[in-house]
């Protein structure tokens, strides 16, 4: 029984994101749609129990799976609409379907990626390790939840002194009290659709760019880092804020690079959810506001319509934010915490601040700790930044865009463990370089060194060059076209416009690459 | 040949990576050895509480112990006071192998309400799990008097997690 609830669950947060992609207008690789449907569904799944507790709806089993159907349907009428109109084919427009291919190269990857993700898959449906975060905080909550129909239970009666989890983001709980409800004692499995289905899309984001050796090797170097495969299979907040706010970078650069509205829009959505299951990222996403207002000025848009469009972008963000951290919080709970108090009281003291970036490279990256928590990526990342510096002389522009996100986390991450000094250098500083992971193969995976030898593979196994780059290739967008589809460069200024969007220009495009 | 030539490259990608430096340890400590266990534990006949308490350990057996007590003897309202974890560090030596939940795990884990000795409600405790080297008790706590006695008692041990 639990297991045909779970599968009318996956199927439903696989309808719920489809509808949010379909509202945005997003058509992408066929991989992509199905990977960020499911993500995006889950993300729904893990505000709606929520949002009904703001509105007092007791949290049932009938009422939560009635909600989440419900918003399946709600979320999909303009697809309902369309599929009477035009049949069923109206769904496959929405995918631009390319013709599956698997090289027999990538097959020793594909095995060894299996096996990672089957134990994982393993780990959170048997016996599932849960962090003391999550027992005495979320998972307590969620559990109590399900027999009392609310998150704000007698849970909130106990002795709380120990903890501070309790306030954390209704994220879990959420997602937490749908499983249990499903049938599975330990919840959690949720986490696997999310582990997987990132999984899936980083490496064809990876592919996009580099030869499918490479990218799987990148992806092996992802998935083998010791801290983050723990976090695949117990529950906590970093490891899905991570995905999240890695795709919102991916969208949002990729707006940087075909200036597609919807993909700026969507990003901004993206962070919203980010921001929903961790509230510090709002403080993080306005480290993008200054390329974002640059590519907006070079754009030559008028002011009103980039204040419009940037409310817009950060409106799901704030929304997020105010939502669990001071709404919630202040007017739901019954426990007072008073957030202000929390906040560094000597500001103007300045040691700390540069202490705790030290800290961050010395003790978390540079060293052997840092090699027990994240395996050689990073090491591997430095060494070819510096190898790209010196051979090549520049970074590509979507490079560029990577390491300024890269750049922009560490002082982020290092000014919130300064101003929260609740945030510590060994458990919360570390969970949040999570978010630098999946920034540091994507940088790798636009370095000019590792695009040259997927270019010398290509050519010596002869199939067509597949992985140019960024400043010779057509500008399309990347994320509708597969490596293997691209032309060699001599060619991408007309074939790579089939895939471009309606009403964008060849020179125009050309323009913005510059 | 050359997409068979590829794939031996890859293989051997693969193979160089799981045996490279700290790559080779953690993997034979954590996803292989997770799949040994996956062997065991496909035809394991646990049921939840029973793979609970192989997860959760003696903190997770004390709870049920407790719980398993108050349910036998009928007790209404119990208040369970901890002794601290620093005791058991400190006096009896047995930490962190053994070591008391604190109140919000044990709400978790039974549904009963606990507290530690530096609790602002401790003055609400009825109850004391004693930890020995004879095993575990669950002592009532009669009067304010001896929960003042049991207090003073464990002052000295600073509550840890």
């Amino acid at each position: 029984m639990p297991f045909v609830l779970f599968f009318l669950l996956f199927l439903c947060y696989l309808v719920s994101g489809y509808g949010v992609l379909t509202l945005f207008g997003m058509r992408l690789k066929t991989a992509y749609m199905i990977t960020l449907s499911l993500l995006l569904g889950v993300a729904i799944a893990s505000m709606l129990p929520f949002l009904m507790q703001l509105f007092y709806i007791p949290l049932t089993p009938a009422s939560v799976f009635g909600s989440l159907f419900g918003m399946a349907l709600l979320l999909n009428i303009p697809t309902i609409r369309r599929i009477r109109k035009e049949g069923f084919t109206a769904i496959r427009k929405t995918f631009a379907m390319r013709p599956f291919r698997i090289l027999s190269a990538e097959l020793p990857f594909l095995a060894i990626f299996a096996f990672l993700v089957f134990v994982s898959v393993w780990r959170c449906y048997y016996l599932p390790p849960t962090s003391r975060d999550a027992l005495s905080g979320p998972e307590a909550i969620a559990d109590v939840a399900v027999r009392e129909h609310t998150m704000i239970n007698s849970f909130f009666n106990i002795d709380l002194w120990s903890t501070n989890n309790q306030f954390k983001s209704p994220f879990l709980i959420s997602l937490q009290m749908i499983c249990k409800m499903a049938g599975f004692p330990f919840g959690q499995v949720w986490l696997s659709i999310v582990f997987i289905s990132f999984t899936v899309f980083l490496y064809h984001a990876m592919k996009e760019k580099i030869h499918p050796i490479i990218a799987g090797l990148l992806l092996l170097l992802f998935l083998m880092t010791p801290e983050m495969y723990a976090y695949t299979f117990m529950i906590l907040y970093d490891y899905s804020n991570m995905i999240f706010f890695f795709l919102s970078l991916y969208f949002l650069f990729d707006y940087f690079r075909n200036k597609i509205p919807a993909h700026f829009y969507f990003a901004g959505l993206l962070m919203g959810i980010a921001t929903y299951i961790r509230s510090e990222t709002l403080v993080l996403a306005f480290l993008f506001l200054p390329p974002i207002l640059l590519t907006q000025i070079r754009g030559r848009e008028p002011v009103k319509k980039i204040a419009l469009a940037n409310l817009f972008f950060f409106l799901p963000s704030l929304l997020g934010y105010y939502l669990t951290s001071q709404l919630y919080i202040k007017y739901y709970l019954p426990v007072h915490y008073d957030i202000g108090s929390l906040i560094n009281n000597h500001l103007s003291d300045l040691h700390p601040l540069f202490q705790r970036y030290t800290d961050i490279v010395t003790h978390l990256v540079a060293s052997e700790f840092g090699i027990h928590l994240w395996g050689y990526l990073f090491y591997i990342t430095a060494f070819l930044f510096l190898a790209e510096g010196l051979f090549r002389g520049r970074y590509n522009k979507d490079a560029r865009n990577w390491l300024y996100a890269i750049l922009a986390l560490y002082i982020g991450i290092g000014a919130l463990g300064f101003a929260l000094p609740m945030m510590n250098l060994n458990e919360t500083t570390k969970r949040a370089l999570f978010k630098l992971l999946p920034l540091a193969v994507l940088y790798l995976a636009n370095n000019n060194l590792l695009i040259r030898l997927s270019q010398w593979i290509s050519r010596w196994e002869g199939a067509p060059l597949a992985f140019t780059l960024i400043g010779k290739r057509s500008t399309a967008s990347a994320s509708a076209r597969p490596a293997a589809d691209r032309p060699a460069p001599g060619k991408s200024a007309t074939q790579g416009k089939s895939a471009a969007p309606a009403g964008k220009s060849r020179s125009s495009k050309k323009r913005r690459n510059k | 040949m050359k997409g068979f030539l590829l794939t031996i490259v890859s293989f051997l990608l693969v193979v160089l990576v799981l045996n490279a430096g700290y790559y080779r340890e953690w993997f034979q400590a954590k996803p292989a050895q997770y799949w040994t266990d996956f062997l065991k534990e496909k035809d394991d006949t646990l049921d939840a509480i029973g793979i609970m308490k192989s997860r959760y350990g003696i903190s997770y057996v004390i709870s049920i112990r407790v719980k398993e007590v108050v349910q036998k003897r009928n007790l209404v309202n119990p208040v369970i006071l901890f002794e601290p974890n620093s005791y058991y560090r400190d006096s009896l030596h047995i930490y962190p192998n053994v070591h008391a939940p604190e109140p919000a795990v044990f709400y978790y884990y039974t549904g009963l309400e606990g507290v530690w000795i530096n609790s602002p409600n401790v003055s609400k405790a009825n109850f004391l799990v004693r930890v020995s080297k004879k095993g575990v008790s669950l002592d009532a706590i009669k009067t304010p008097q001896q929960l003042q006695q049991i207090l003073a008692f464990y002052k000295k041990f600073t509550p840890i997690l």
